[in-house]
Parts: structure tokens; sequence; C-alpha cells
């Protein structure tokens, strides 16, 4: 069997990640300084591929958008715009600070003061019209469920406005009792379920059933 | 059609209009409505004026984007206000990468050189630490490991005084966290408050807020600021109103047309349907 074959075989990834997932989980239960200091080394390895992932990104959205520009794709203007401002964000900001470069650079903080924070803020206000329109949809007592819904969510809003709770301040109590009592033994429930799910694909992945991560499922072809 | 029948089907271009103004308003016409302070303002305020000892080391992390500025960025501000009051030395960083910026936003406001404290022996920036949660887990078995230059002065740790005595999680007394999403307190909780007890206190968006209580009331998190209202409140009690207490009524007049429009809604709803009947 030739060398690339083998290196093929779902055996080797589905190896490497039983490996690397014990290396991550013996050490949290055993002291042993030489599985920590192999863990740690594999944990500052991790961290490396992310950082050299971070330039796989800038120059995959470079290749998205340049061929959108290329084909003149719709919206290819916009495309351009994002070119052009990776360019200045990536070249301005580079950690060159004798020539006057990195996240100190002018050019780099105005655009990130006047353009991406406005942009960004803007982006995340644009919820407050669309959870104004859904709670003006949602919150209508078509039945016992729907009419639960409505008073908690309604009694939460008032609770969170200080219009409403100067004037009626039991309205913070009764919006602490819902997010501390009702709410806090759902999330609970919610995140035990999860954590168990979570063990549960562990040991899978640990055991080599789990492939879903490997070849879109794992197939032998 | 009945006007009933146009409130049940009511446009949501109407609705984007009305709350645009209902928010707008206040924001150029400050109401300046009261604003009562909550249990929640109290202990976060109680915890840092009580909780931080002078001599203790702290992680200052703003741990959001841009997009988390309207409602991150005062409580920010205001607790860096009040932890520069206390003897206490700070490490910044972030796993976010935009979080190193909003810091730079932050000093353009608020310099720790004002309140005597100086860069690299009373505070530090590290800047952004990318890895998530296992760039996480790494910091908290060596600092000194994970973060090779600072992100001021792009020098070594070991080039800086504050760094003698902060090498792993064990040198780290708490951990103020700003953030809206992954990675965050779930799992600053995984790497440094179940593996190392480091306390943490940590202020998110309101949305947030219901996924954090279950760590709140167990006590894994020591204090939680859960959004606006709440960052306004403690700017009251820090005696420095800023960001927050601007904004408030907005909360105020926006969380008015909610209900308005809710209970107009739910009336026309049932008197349709009696007149169906």
């Amino acid at each position: 069997m030739k060398m690339g074959e083998v290196l093929k075989r779902i055996e080797i990834p589905i190896a490497l990640t039983i490996i690397a997932t014990l290396l991550q989980v013996l050490p949290y239960y055993f002291d042993i300084p030489a599985l920590s200091s192999v863990a740690s080394t594999t944990t500052n390895a991790v961290l490396l591929i992310v950082a050299y992932a971070t330039f796989v990104g800038v120059i995959s959205i470079l290749l998205v958008h340049g061929k959108r520009v290329q084909r003149r794709s719709e919206g290819w203007h916009f495309s351009i715009l994002v070119v052009v401002f990776v360019a200045i964000m990536v070249l301005t900001g580079l950690p060159l600070q004798e020539f006057g470069l990195g996240t100190n650079n002018s050019i780099f903080n105005w655009i990130f003061t006047y353009i991406l924070t406005p942009l960004g803020g803007t982006t995340y206000s644009i919820l407050a019209f669309f959870i104004t329109s859904a709670a003006v949809r949602a919150f209508k007592a078509r039945n016992i469920e729907a009419a639960i819904v409505l008073v908690s969510g309604t009694l939460m809003v008032m609770g969170n406005a200080p219009i409403f709770t100067n004037s009626v301040p039991v309205l913070a109590d009764i919006s602490l009792w819902i997010r501390n009592i009702p709410n806090m033994a759902t999330m609970r429930g919610v995140m035990i379920g999860a954590a168990l799910g979570a063990v549960a694909l562990a040991v899978r992945t640990l055991m080599g059933i789990e492939r879903g991560y490997l070849r879109g499922g794992g197939g032998d072809e | 059609m009945s006007i009933m029948d146009k409130i049940n089907n009511l446009d949501r271009r109407i609705i984007y209009l009305l709350a645009w103004i209902f928010v707008l308003y206040p924001l150029i016409f400050p109401l300046g409505l009261p604003i009562p302070i909550s249990s929640d303002a109290r202990a976060w305020h109680s915890y840092v004026e009580n909780n931080i000892h002078d001599g203790d080391t702290v992680i200052f992390a703003p741990m959001y984007g841009t997009s988390g500025m309207p409602e991150l960025f005062p409580m920010t501000v205001a607790t860096m206000k009040h932890i520069l009051e206390k003897d206490v030395k700070f490490v910044v960083l972030s796993f976010w990468t935009e979080g190193p910026l909003v810091f730079n936003a932050l000093l353009r406001q608020v310099d720790p050189a004002d309140y005597g404290k100086v860069y690299g022996v009373d505070w530090i920036n590290l800047g952004y630490i990318p890895g998530s949660e296992t760039a996480m887990g790494a910091l908290a078995t060596s600092f000194q490991n994970s973060v090779a230059n600072d992100y001021v002065e792009r020098r070594p740790l070991s080039d800086f005084p504050i760094m003698e005595n902060i090498y792993t999680a064990t040198d780290i007394d708490l951990i103020i966290s700003f953030e809206t999403g992954t990675p965050g307190a779930p799992e600053w909780l995984r790497q440094w408050n179940t593996a190392y007890g480091v306390n943490i206190i940590v202020g998110c968006i309101g949305v947030s807020v219901p996924g954090m209580i279950p760590y709140v009331t167990s006590g894994q998190i020591s204090a939680l600021m859960p959004g606006l209202t709440v960052s306004a409140e403690y700017e009251l009690l820090l005696q420095k109103p800023g960001l927050a207490v601007a904004g408030v009524d907005a909360v105020s007049t926006s969380h008015l047309l909610i209900v308005l429009l809710v209970v107009i809604g739910n009336i026309a709803f049932f008197m349709t349907k009696e007149e169906e009947k």
C-alpha cells in the first residue's frame, strides 16, 4: 500500500482525535507532570494553528470577494468596498510601530472609531425595531400558553424600564422573581440537558463512533 | 376594515417608525426620568467596593466588539473608573478580536495615568489572545507561554515589573468580564473558576441575562451587571453619571412603546374576536 493511501485511511484522524481529547481530559483527573507537559504543548500548538487561521480568513475573504468583483456578481460594488477596507485595515494595522503602523495608526483608528463602531452599533440597534414588532405580534392572549407568555413578557419589559419601576416599585421585584425562579429553573434544565448531550457526544467521539466531523460523515471512500 | 382590524394588522413600518421616534426623542431631548437603584447594581457596586482588596490582581476583559458597545461600553468605562480608584493591579486582555480596540476607545475616555497608575507596573495590556476556550485554558496554566509580548509596547512580558508575580491563574484574584457571547462566562467558569477557584463578575447584554442566572444563583458568578439600565444605576451609585445614564431614558420610552402597543394590540384582538362571534 502506498504512503498516500495509508495517510488517507479514516483510522488516522480518529486516532489523532482520541489522543488529542485524552490529552486534555486526563491531566484534569491525574496529576502526572509528563502528561500535563504534553497536554500543555498540544494546547499551545492549537493556539498557533488558530493564529495562523486568521491569515487563511483574510485570504479567503479576498478570494471570495475578488471573484465576485471579477464576475460582476450581484452586489459586486459592495465587494469592492470589502476588499478595499480589508486591505486598508490589514496594512495599517500591521504591528510595525517603527513605521507608524499598528492599532494606534491614525487611519486604522479613524476607520474603527468612525466607521466600524457606528456600523456595529447600528446593526445591534436594529434589534430594537425587530423586538418591538415581534412583541406586538407575539404577545397576544390567543390561548392560555400565549397568555402566560404575554403576562410574563410584559412584566419583564416593565421591570427593566425605570419609567415603570420608579412609579410601581413592585414591578422590579416581580421581574426579578420571574428571572431568578422560573427562568433559572428552566435554564438549569436546558444546561444540564445540553451538558449530558455533550458528554455523550464526547464519549461517542472518543470511541470513534461519532464521525460527523470527518469528511462530512466519515465514509471510507 | 374597522379600526380594530387595522390595529390587528398594523403595518410593521408604522411600528418601526414609532420605535424610531420613541428611541430618538429622549436621546435628543433628555427627559431626566428618575432611575431607581436595583439589587443588581448594588451587588455589583458592593462587590467591586468591598471584595476587591488592596494589592489584589484583577483581569479586566472586554470580550466584545463594536456591536456590543452601545450596551456594554458604559458599564466597562464605569467599572474601570471604580477599579482605578483602588490600589489594585490589573491585566487587560481579550479573547475577542475587537476587544483591544474597544479598550483603546476606553483609554480615550479614562486614562489610568490620571489615577497614578503606571503602565507595566500597575497595569498591563496583553491584547487579543487567539484560541477561544483553549487559549483561556492555556493562559490559566502559564501567562508567559501563552502570550509572547504585551499589546502596547510589543515587549516580552518579563520586561514588566507587574508580571513578576503573575504566572498562572492562581496569581489572579478576580476576573471582570464584559461580554456578548462565546467565549464568555461559561468558558471562564470552566477554565478558571472550577479549575482554580478564581472569582468572576460578569457584565453582559440584556439578551444573555437568562442564561447567566443559573451561574449567579449557584454562586459561580459573584456579581452580574445585566444590561444598560443597571449600568445607569451603577453610574449613579458611583456618582459618575455617564453614557448609560444618558441612554436609559431611551430604554424607558422604548419599553413604554412596547407595553402600549401590546395593550392596544390585545384590546383590538379581543374586540375583533367579539365582533366575529
